[in-house]
């Protein structure tokens, strides 16, 4: 079984011609042997109010018992607190999401919102990037949000799980030390590139932190699954593919 | 589905044939300390992803936007060197600069005419639309060897002398004898598809930017199965990650084969 900790569904304003309801993403991933998959939508990115988009991993959740609702929640909009206690009261939410990036808000901003996470037990992802920055539409760049900024969050909040998500190998690398030596921190998988960037990392240390995330359908699942599986041992590939992420959000 | 089921689908169940890769001393995080282990050990990360020969060209070793004549033989030894070790998979290409036209023209005759390199690359000195292409691209047609030109649409601007894939287009229609592979489908977009779709002596490498969705189809689609090529852009980019985004299109097979491995050997006029 892998679980994917970071898919989407919904329209995304770069992608042309491909299916992007949950059912088709759901269908992209099985056919490549993923058999949980953490579902965030991708319209909240550019919505003034994610919270309304968060209503269609909801519904996927309730046509789908693999899909698990990953909402999107702004720190800055004042109904975070109704929409964090709806998410803590699902029984299938396991992770929220954060784009600071696309809210144009500093991590500082979500101190709280982590802090009610935390309680709740639920894990947070802070999504560094959805596209490259050099392939932005003109009129709507945003840059990618600073990786350290994740690991400055993480020790201010040594008991919430958080994921850094969508970030690149190099990034990674230079967080290594911490994403290995801080408990709650992880990283996904979804944007490491390179020849031999998975494997890279778990040189360094994070075998145990790194958790599957294919980042569809924004990206291609054949490819996603590419990266950790070619290169790995099965024990290695298992524990990324699997395990870390079946610890972390008790699946 | 097991672990051992799933990597086999993510390997492409046949020869295939890389048109973009560079060596590990240009770009990789491995210190490589001669060309014979960078070849040693780029075939090998390659194997485990299907890819069974490569065409490889040194940027030189600090890549310079700007390099000297000097800094391009330099580049052309090393990847000599790559193939004299590893013959088997390395087809080498040639740098040139065209800020140096003359040293150029020089180069690709010792380097393409003396030993047999595949081809040409062709990298950010200079748009492809500046007049220094010109005597390469009649020295690569006189040698019959494609031009492998780098080409990006950047939204946060290419360098001063990166073409898009525009300057692409200019170039081959300047020289429609030339067999021009237009590098980065996922660097130049759908606008890039667009830009070179009726231009039919250039084909675009699969390589450049993330696995991003549906372009491949695109690109086979606008331009046709025959003029998509695969290429990694290794080891700035996986080789397999490169690769699933060609197995993993929703395109025929016999389209796939052709990426994979039947255009390339048609664009390098390589026996199968």
């Amino acid at each position: 079984m892998i679980i994917d900790v970071n898919a989407w569904t919904g329209p995304w304003p770069a992608l042309v011609n491909v299916p992007h309801d949950a059912a088709s993403v759901r269908a992209s991933l099985r056919e490549y042997g993923v058999e949980r998959m953490f579902m965030a939508p991708l319209a909240a990115a550019w919505s003034a109010n994610p919270h309304l988009c968060n209503r269609i991993v909801y519904e996927a959740a309730d046509a789908y018992g693999d899909i698990s609702p990953v909402p999107v929640i702004d720190p800055t909009l004042p109904t975070w607190p109704a929409e964090l206690e709806k998410a803590a009261g699902h029984r299938a939410v396991r992770m929220i999401k954060l784009l600071p990036g696309y809210g144009g808000y500093d991590l500082a901003a979500a101190d709280e919102l982590f802090e009610e996470a935390g309680r709740a037990n639920l894990a947070s992802m802070v999504q560094i990037r959805i596209d490259d920055p050099r392939r932005h539409h003109p009129m709507a760049m945003v840059p990618d949000v600073p990786a350290g900024d994740v690991v400055e969050a993480a020790k201010r909040h040594p008991n919430l799980k958080l994921v850094i998500g969508g970030t690149s190998a190099v990034a990674l690398r230079e967080c290594a030390a911490h994403i290995r030596d801080l408990p709650g921190l992880y990283a996904d998988t979804s944007q490491v590139d390179g020849v031999d960037g998975v494997e890279m990392l778990v040189e360094e240390g994070l075998g145990n932190k790194l958790l599957f995330g294919s980042h569809a359908p924004v990206f291609t699942p054949a490819a996603a699954i590419a990266r950790v599986l070619i290169d790995l041992h099965e024990d290695t590939a298992v524990g990324i593919l699997k395990e870390n992420a079946a610890g972390l959000l008790g699946v | 589905m097991t672990l051992a089921s799933l990597r086999q689908k993510l390997l492409p169940g046949g020869p295939a044939l890389d048109i973009h890769v560079h060596p590990l001393n240009c770009f990789g995080s491995y210190g490589v300390s001669s060309p014979v282990e960078d070849a040693e050990r780029l075939v090998a990360t390659a194997r485990r992803s299907g890819v069974t020969r490569m065409c490889v060209f040194s940027l030189y070793e600090t890549t310079p936007y700007e390099p000297t004549p000097d800094q391009c033989r330099q580049a052309n030894d090393y990847v000599l060197r790559m193939r004299d070790a590893r013959p088997d998979a390395i087809l080498p290409f040639c740098y040139v600069t065209p800020a140096f036209p003359d040293e150029a023209v020089a180069e690709i005759e010792r380097c393409v005419g003396k030993h047999a390199m595949a081809g040409v690359k062709l990298w950010v000195a200079r748009k492809a639309t500046d007049p220094g292409l010109d005597p390469i691209m009649e020295a690569a047609v006189s040698k019959d060897a494609p031009v492998l030109q780098h080409a990006w649409l950047k939204t946060t601007g290419n360098l001063p002398g990166e073409s898009t894939p525009f300057d692409v287009a200019d170039l081959a229609r300047r020289h429609p004898r030339a067999r021009i592979i237009m590098a980065h489908l996922n660097g130049v977009g759908y606008r890039g598809i667009e830009a070179v779709a009726d231009v039919p002596n250039v084909v675009v490498d699969t390589s450049g930017g993330d696995p991003e969705s549906g372009l491949v189809e695109a690109a086979v689609r606008r331009l046709g199965p025959h003029r998509v090529v695969y290429g990694s852009d290794a080891p700035i980019r996986h080789f397999g990650v490169t690769m699933n985004k060609v197995l993993g299109a929703d395109i025929p097979d016999a389209d796939r084969r052709a990426i994979l491995w039947d255009n390339a050997l048609r664009i390098l006029k390589l026996n199968d």
